[in-house]
């Protein structure tokens, strides 16, 4: 990191979205350099370039300039202006890597947005739309971000790597996020799940089902899993399966894991039942890390906090991911907030899975200046 | 007198019988019947009207709500920094006066000079700065931004003046503060009745410009130059109990009012290039909310600067430490005022005078005498610092190099690693101390290093000066700032001063987690350090070691957990598990530190250490205590070092090596820069959740599992039965007993832990209460209680999260908190500050938020103000105040017409709202500004032009102005035409095609399409045939862009005296008048004197056929009037002769008595017939009347005779 004046600099295309999203949201500029520099095939990839072309598309007065191999990006932010957007995101990575810094972005916009986002709905490298539909969302909604427009809908599955998925996704607009004390997950009383299968037979989500559920018995009897079976129009451009479940604890908080079939032509095929069983190992595994929020939107709820009214928001989560430690430190860079880091180890005789982390911070003080006053 | 008895007094017998004790009796009873008043008489209670109850009901209602503000979370800090007490007024008021009189009620010092910002403490919880507004509109503009209070001063003598309405309506902009009035000279008065009136005019003119009852103060004369003290008291009181209220801009914005002020760039680099930038510090208390580091601030009068280091310093004025006793003593009645030299001391842009003779407080002068001699003996080293620069250049790294100036006085003194405030400190050193210093390393290695790293990061070590150095006071930081090679030599007496205090810390340090709280930069200096002898092992190490081979040794001295000892354990099992795995590079000596990363932690030993045998008990201790803070590691892990501000020289001493080495973030950003942008976290492989043991380690984590004591069902039904005992069930009879009793008795036999019981007991009983409280109390609480208790829980959960932190860790995490003591350290600032600061010029600096530092497009909306007697410009430059800032912009003045559209206009309007675009910097919409056409003197009568508020920032401004494209026909068919001269290009009337067109007549049109030739004609077709002689144009919306001008408003850099005379870009009407130049007028519109011809109308001409059939009436008149008889025409007079005219007068006289007798005859004849016409119409009055007698007999004999008949044929029939 390097602090020029007025902006920052970073070396590397990874955490590339973190670093446009803060930045956007800070007002600070931001240089990347050397992205791929050493590599075969240098310079940005093209979903990097796409999700470029999303920031564009809901930001106003933005400045990108990149050099002439890509390797070099600079990036003064604009303003957020939001409203209706359409985007066929680059089947490279699935809606769910535009979508996650999207959602980070939406609250903060002039207009309450109101996206299309076409492309690849579920793979297996990045969360998919179903996963943030039934984390992300609730997680936000503790902030206070909140109402009848706050939604997300899958319109048409497209598996990886043909794509061809449809995503629309209206957010509202808020002034000031709500500090937030998740201290307490409470206990998990019920398992839900979708699993989705397209352009294969029907009957593998029927086999997912049963063999996540078996798993999955052995701890509550509360477990509910939908097969979602899409056709024709809907299903997109290639074959696949999945499965996404989210344990909903007492306290309204979402744990999820989720497993996505190997995409067509890459890699050994998958047996549904394998899935069902592994995905539901993930879940436990989510289970045992713990914590108010799930592994994968930890940043996300981590940002909130940060973004929050000058009080302190508490938030328990399990293991940091480095994702969300290089997420931290980007944080600190941008907003110049630290968070106080405490481990909560486990009691003799408790058995609620590993160590938890408890998040404190005091917000910045943030406030919405996209948006109008009347 | 003593010795005489004094005589009881006899007492009061009260009566008990007679009239006297009758009335008592009687008026006690009926008291108690009088009470009641609606009872006694009901009818003045009774409900008159239904609507109006309703009515007032309502009112009553809407009284209430109205009272009601939307409920705030309540961020004043526990000791809140000084208030700020702004004096303003006109010049000659007496503020200066009064801010005297008011320091010496409150301190009882008399201040010379009132300059720059004096705090004192005027209370056990209050302290005040006073700071005087001088009538610069720059200075009023600032202060009212920081202002908590002002003491508006207003000469009653004279009544109002302008400065007091600008600098109300300046801060109705900026947030109202309190204000409290005080008129002054009332002694002028020689009438007591004018006074009075005066007072009151005033004081009703005050309110309506405050608020209604607004406090007015009065100061009526003056004694010796001072106010009276009596009146200075009461104002006194006024203040020290006075609330205030937050306003929005201030509480959301950290600030200082900085009261002193250092220059702190090289003084070589100014001897070379006098007009470098300036590295300056700034001093004062924070205000508003918490500050960043490396924040961004506005210095209003400078400019934008990014903050490169805060520190917080002890304060200079504290608040009494907590007593009983109801004022303050001597002692605690401090005064601050660096700029105005109080206390001996002086403090200038670059030196320090002291004033030697001790005219202060005893307290203060006892901390000024040894830092005196020490300033002293510095002052005199100015010369050297050449000398001090090629000592410096001693190498940081060779380990064994020592200065040898240093080991003269460096005896004394030893450099302490205090982990609290992640400093060296450096203490003398004793004896018995040494021996406590065991646990870090033997001493004289220490010291080796410390003075290594003395030589060479001098510079850093002076910025990151060490806040909780309380006896090396500010002055001393003034001096080192300056020369900080000789500091040694003058420091020992400091030293020893704080000895007592260092050895009573030590043994705290001991066996806290110093080396990981350290720096990083820091344990790499070190490392170099100790690089040779290697004799300190890293604590992570020795714990370890420790553990392995001599475990009763390590439990032993903990003796306080056993608990942490077996995770302690457990971990290292851990460990162990993962060497064995081979994943980590074993480095000699290099340890990571014990980290969290996905749920493993992962120690990496090193073997190279032999040390480890001392100390152990020491180390045992320690290792206990960081084992219970996992948490510093993890988040060494995430941010790196404490101290990790300036991590980026870190990278190239990589390669040096040594003791510590951390898996650092940056390294490992390195080798996975390029890697994928993915936020999934990978599952832990280690875990098979086919395992049983591994599904019961979460088996609570479900509803299904084992709940905790309070929460589980069992134990809740067990406790309700316990608490409602025996019931019966009406239906069935049966009757249903607790067993309570029997347990009871059980649990006397068992003789439980009664302790245990009764905090079983406790506890049931306050959660029935929470239940009960739940049930009963909610239903009242309104959705603004709620609020409330919401926003009141969470001010408490702010004040309590970080209390119990030591300062500079909670720094890191919540900022600096308003009400401490900084210094803020501000790069590259234009060296006229410095070299023209005055310190009678506050000096601001506002801490900026997220996004503010940048500028872009604002739109706003404005109104003129009222009593600025000018309309404003569109295009005019124009000076705002808005947030921090002040600046000139170009305006752009618009209205938003019914369609949406923003039209530009000319000028504002002169009572209505406008909108303004400007290009500015970036202020979160419903802040106000206010705006000035210029900032010099005071020309206009009211220097406020305009005031508004922000609403919008868009980059895409939508401001257009009215175009009209004109154009004339050439060629006309029926309703189609040529139209030539509105375009020039084939192009440009493509671009129009389809756009309706009108002629200045009102015929409509559209435009068809382009013509070959002429380039630019075009065809277009109207609803009617058009003239030739019609003008055609095209209305058309022009989009106009704002002009991009933010130029601050630099008046602090003016020289001393001038600072009130900025002069920014100049109006174009300004530009010529100073230049003389006017325009040539077009001479079309000049105005000529207006010659109009004679009207000349032809003949009418009628034909002779016509005039035949006229009518003669209508024929015209061929002859001419017959004008005058000339004069040969015109008949002589007749002259006649005497004899003629003799006749001729008797002829007259004997008509005119003719005509007299005529005359006379007719007169008589007249009356007599006017006497005989009354006699005539007497008679026929009196026949008429005869007639109507008779007439009226005959119809009564008639009518009878009628009846009669009519009658007797009645009678007939019957």
């Amino acid at each position: 990191v390097h602090t020029q004046n007025h902006g920052l600099e970073y070396d590397g295309c990874n955490f590339f979205r973190q670093r446009l999203v803060l930045s956007t949201l800070s007002g600070k500029r931001v240089r990347i350099k050397n992205i791929r520099s050493k590599e075969d095939d240098p310079g940005l990839r093209d979903f990097e370039a796409s999700f470029i072309r999303l920031l564009d598309k809901v930001t106003n007065g933005s400045r990108i300039e990149i050099n002439q191999t890509g390797t070099v990006l600079f990036y003064q932010p604009g303003l957020l202006y939001g409203g209706a957007v359409e985007h066929d995101c680059n089947p490279q990575r699935s809606i769910g890597y535009y979508l996650e810094a999207l959602l980070m972005l939406a609250p903060f916009m002039k207009t309450a947005l109101k996206a299309t986002l076409r492309g690849v709905t579920n793979d297996p490298i990045d969360p998919t739309v179903d996963l943030l539909k039934t984390t992300a969302l609730p997680l936000m909604k503790k902030f206070g971000i909140d109402g009848a427009g706050f939604d997300l809908k899958v319109v048409k599955r497209g598996m990886a790597p043909g794509g061809g998925g449809e995503v629309l996704v209206t957010c509202p607009v808020r002034r000031t996020i709500k500090p937030v004390q998740l201290r307490d997950p409470g206990k998990i009383k019920r398992i839900r799940g979708v699993a989705y299968s397209v352009r294969v037979s029907p009957q593998m989500a029927n086999r997912i089902v049963d063999s996540a559920r078996s798993v999955l018995n052995q701890f509550l009897p509360d477990i509910y899993i939908y097969t979602d079976h899409m056709k024709g129009a809907n299903s997109g451009k290639s074959p696949g399966f999945g499965l996404t479940l989210v344990a909903e604890t007492l306290n309204g908080c979402f744990l999820s894991a989720e497993m996505s079939s190997t995409p067509q032509g890459q890699g050994d095929p998958v047996l549904p039942e394998d899935l069902g069983r592994n995905c539901a190992k993930l879940l436990l595994e989510e289970i045992y890390r713990g914590g108010c929020v799930d592994s994968s939107n930890q940043s996300l709820a981590l940002l909130l906090m940060t973004l929050g009214q000058q009080d302190v928001s508490k938030v328990l989560l399990g293991p940091l991911s480095p994702y969300t430690i290089e997420f931290l430190r980007h944080i600190r860079d941008f907003f110049q907030i630290m968070f106080k880091i405490e481990v909560q180890k486990p009691l003799e005789d408790e058995r609620k899975g590993g160590d938890k982390v408890l998040m404190t911070c005091v917000g910045v003080g943030y406030s919405n200046i996209n948006k109008t006053l009347k | 007198m003593d010795g005489k008895v004094k005589k009881q007094q006899k007492r009061h017998q009260q009566k008990h019988s007679g009239p006297k004790a009758e009335k008592k009796k009687l008026k006690k009873q009926e008291g108690s019947n009088e009470e009641d008043e609606r009872k006694r008489n009901p009818k003045a209670f009774a409900v008159q009207s239904a609507v109006r109850m309703a009515k007032t009901f309502h009112r009553a209602q809407d009284i209430k709500a109205k009272k009601h503000h939307i409920p705030l979370v309540d961020r004043t800090p526990l000791e809140p920094p000084p208030v700020v007490i702004v004096v303003v007024g006109p010049p000659k008021v007496g503020k200066s006066t009064l801010i005297r009189c008011l320091i010496k009620n409150f301190t009882r010092q008399k201040l010379g000079d009132i300059c720059g910002p004096v705090t004192i403490v005027s209370g056990k919880k209050r302290r005040l700065t006073f700071i005087e507004c001088n009538n610069d509109i720059n200075t009023m503009i600032d202060l009212a931004k920081v202002a908590d209070l002002v003491l508006m001063l207003i000469d009653a003598s004279f009544g109002f003046e302008m400065e007091t309405f600008e600098f109300l309506n300046i801060c109705q902009v900026h947030g109202f503060p309190r204000i409290m009035g005080v008129l002054t000279h009332l002694d002028a008065f020689k009438n007591n009745k004018t006074q009075r009136k005066t007072k009151k005019n005033l004081k009703h003119r005050f309110w309506t410009e405050v608020y209604q009852g607004a406090k007015l103060f009065y100061l009526s004369g003056m004694v010796y130059g001072e106010y009276q003290t009596q009146e200075v008291k009461n104002l006194g009181r006024f203040i020290s109990v006075m609330k205030f209220r937050p306003l929005v801009w201030q509480t959301s914005h950290p600030y200082v009012l900085a009261d002193r002020m250092e220059d702190l760039t090289d003084p070589e680099k100014v001897r070379t290039d006098p007009k470098c930038d300036r590295t300056v510090s700034l001093y004062g208390y924070l205000r508003g909310t918490y500050l960043k580091n490396k924040g961004q601030v506005h210095i209003p009068g400078v400019g934008d600067f990014q903050v490169s280091d805060v520190n917080c310093l002890p304060d200079p004025c504290p608040l009494p430490d907590v007593q009983k006793k109801r004022g303050l003593n001597e002692k605690e009645r401090l005064l601050y005022a660096p700029m105005a030299g109080v206390g001996g001391v002086v403090y200038d842009k670059d030196a320090v005078y002291i004033d030697l003779p001790a005219s202060h407080v005893k307290q203060q002068e006892e901390e000024v005498r040894p830092t005196t001699e020490l300033v002293q003996s510095l002052i005199d080293t100015h010369a050297t610092l050449d000398a001090k620069m090629a000592a410096s250049k001693v190498s940081l790294f060779s380990g064994s190099a020592t200065l040898d100036s240093t080991d003269e006085e460096g005896l004394h003194e030893q450099r302490v690693w205090d982990p609290k405030i992640q400093r060296e400190r450096r203490k003398v050193v004793f004896t018995e101390e040494k021996e406590d210093d065991d646990n870090s390393g033997s001493s004289d290695e220490d010291d080796d290093s410390e003075e290594v790293e003395e030589s060479g990061g001098e510079e850093e070590q002076e910025v990151d000066e060490n806040p909780d150095e309380d006896a090396l006071s500010t002055f001393l930081k003034e001096a080192r700032s300056q020369c900080n090679e000789k500091e040694r030599g003058g420091a020992p007496p400091v030293k020893k001063q704080k000895l007592e205090e260092e050895i009573a810390e030590v043994p705290v340090f001991a066996d806290s987690d110093d080396e990981l709280e350290k720096s990083e930069e820091e344990e790499e200096e070190e490392d170099t350090g100790r690089a040779g002898d290697s004799g300190h092992c890293s604590e992570e190490e020795e714990e370890e070691d420790e553990e392995d081979s001599d475990e009763e040794s390590g439990e032993e001295s903990e003796g306080k957990d056993d608990e942490a000892a077996e995770s302690e354990e457990e971990e290292e099992e851990e460990e162990e598990e993962m060497e064995e795995d081979g994943e980590y590079d074993i480095t000699v000596f290099s340890i990571s530190f014990g980290f969290f990363f996905s749920g493993i932690y992962i120690f990496t030993l090193s073997t190279g250490a032999l040390c480890w045998k001392e100390g152990l008990q020491q180390k045992a201790s320690e290792a206990f205590l960081r084992q219970q803070q996992a948490a510093p590691n993890l988040r060494k892990m995430v941010y790196g070092s404490v101290v990790a501000a300036d991590d980026s020289e870190e990278e190239e001493e990589e390669e040096l090596g040594g003791l510590f080495r951390v898996s650092r973030p940056q390294k490992s950003k390195k080798t996975q820069a390029n890697a994928l942008d993915c936020s999934h976290f990978k599952a832990d492989l280690s875990h098979n959740w086919d395992l049983e043991e591994m599904l019961n380690s979460i088996r609570d984590c479900f509803v299904t599992g084992k709940w905790e004591e309070g929460q589980d069902a069992a134990t809740l039904l067990k406790e309700d039965e316990e608490l409602y005992g025996d019931f019966e069930d009406l239906e069935t009879g049966q009757v249903h007993k607790s067993h309570s009793g029997r347990q009871d008795e059980e649990t006397q036999v068992k003789v439980e832990d009664e302790e245990v019981q009764k905090n079983k007991r406790l506890e049931k009983k306050r959660r029935l209460k929470e239940r009960f409280d739940s049930e009963y109390d909610d239903g009242e609480a309104t959705y603004f209680d709620d609020l409330k208790e919401e926003m009141q829980k969470q001010a408490e959960l702010n004040r309590a999260e970080f209390e119990d932190m030591d300062d500079e860790t909670r720094v890191q995490y919540e900022g600096y908190r308003p009400g401490m003591y900084v210094r803020i350290e501000v790069p590259s600032v234009p060296c006229e500050f410095v070299s023209n600061f005055d310190p009678h010029y506050p000096v601001i600096l506002g801490g900026l938020g997220s996004s503010e530092g940048n500028v872009g497009y604002l739109q706003m909306r404005l109104k003129k103000h009222r009593w600025h007697d000018r309309i404003l410009k569109t295009r005019d430059p124009l000076i705002l105040s808005l947030g921090w800032r002040r600046f000139q912009t170009i305006p752009l003045y618009h209205i938003e017409d019914h369609n949406g559209r923003h039209r530009l206009l000319k000028y504002t309007p002169q009572h209505m709202h406008c909108g303004a675009s400007i290009w500015g910097p970036i202020t979160p919409q419903g802040t106000g500004f206010l705006a000035v056409q210029s900032v010099t003197g005071t020309k206009t009568n009211f220097r406020i032009a305009a005031t508004g508020v922000v609403l919008d920032l868009d980059k895409s401004v939508t401001i257009v102005k009215k175009l009209k494209l004109v154009g004339y026909p050439y060629k006309i068919f029926k309703n189609t035409c040529f139209i030539k001269g509105m375009f020039n290009t084939v192009l440009e009337v493509a671009k129009f095609e389809g756009a309706s067109i009108r002629t200045v007549s009102g015929v409509r049109g559209q435009i068809k399409k382009a013509l070959s030739t002429p380039a630019g004609a075009y065809r277009a077709t109207f609803e009617d045939r058009l003239l030739m002689s019609d003008i055609v144009f095209l209305r058309s919306w022009y989009p106009v862009v704002v002009p991009q001008l933010y130029n601050p408003v630099t008046s602090l850099l003016l020289p001393v005296g001038q600072k009130d005379s900025w002069a920014g870009m100049r109006t174009v009407g300004q530009l010529k008048h100073d230049l003389g130049i006017r325009n040539k007028p077009n001479t079309d519109s000049l105005y000529k004197p207006v010659v109009r011809t004679q009207r000349r109308f032809n003949p009418l001409h009628i034909p002779k056929e016509l005039q035949k059939a006229l009518p003669f009436k209508s024929k015209p008149k061929q002859q001419q009037s017959r004008g005058k008889t000339p004069r040969d025409l015109q008949r002589p007079g007749v002259i006649r002769e005497p004899h003629e005219r003799k006749v001729i007068a008797l002829l007259q006289a004997l008509s005119t008595i003719n005509n007299y007798k005529k005359k006379k005859a007719h007169t008589v004849q007249h009356s007599k017939h006017k006497e005989f016409l009354q006699q005539k119409t007497k008679q026929e009055e009196a026949k008429s009347k005869r007639q109507k007698e008779l007439r009226k007999k005959l119809y009564r004999a008639m009518d009878q005779k009628d009846q009669k008949r009519s009658r007797s044929s009645l009678k007939g029939e019957d």
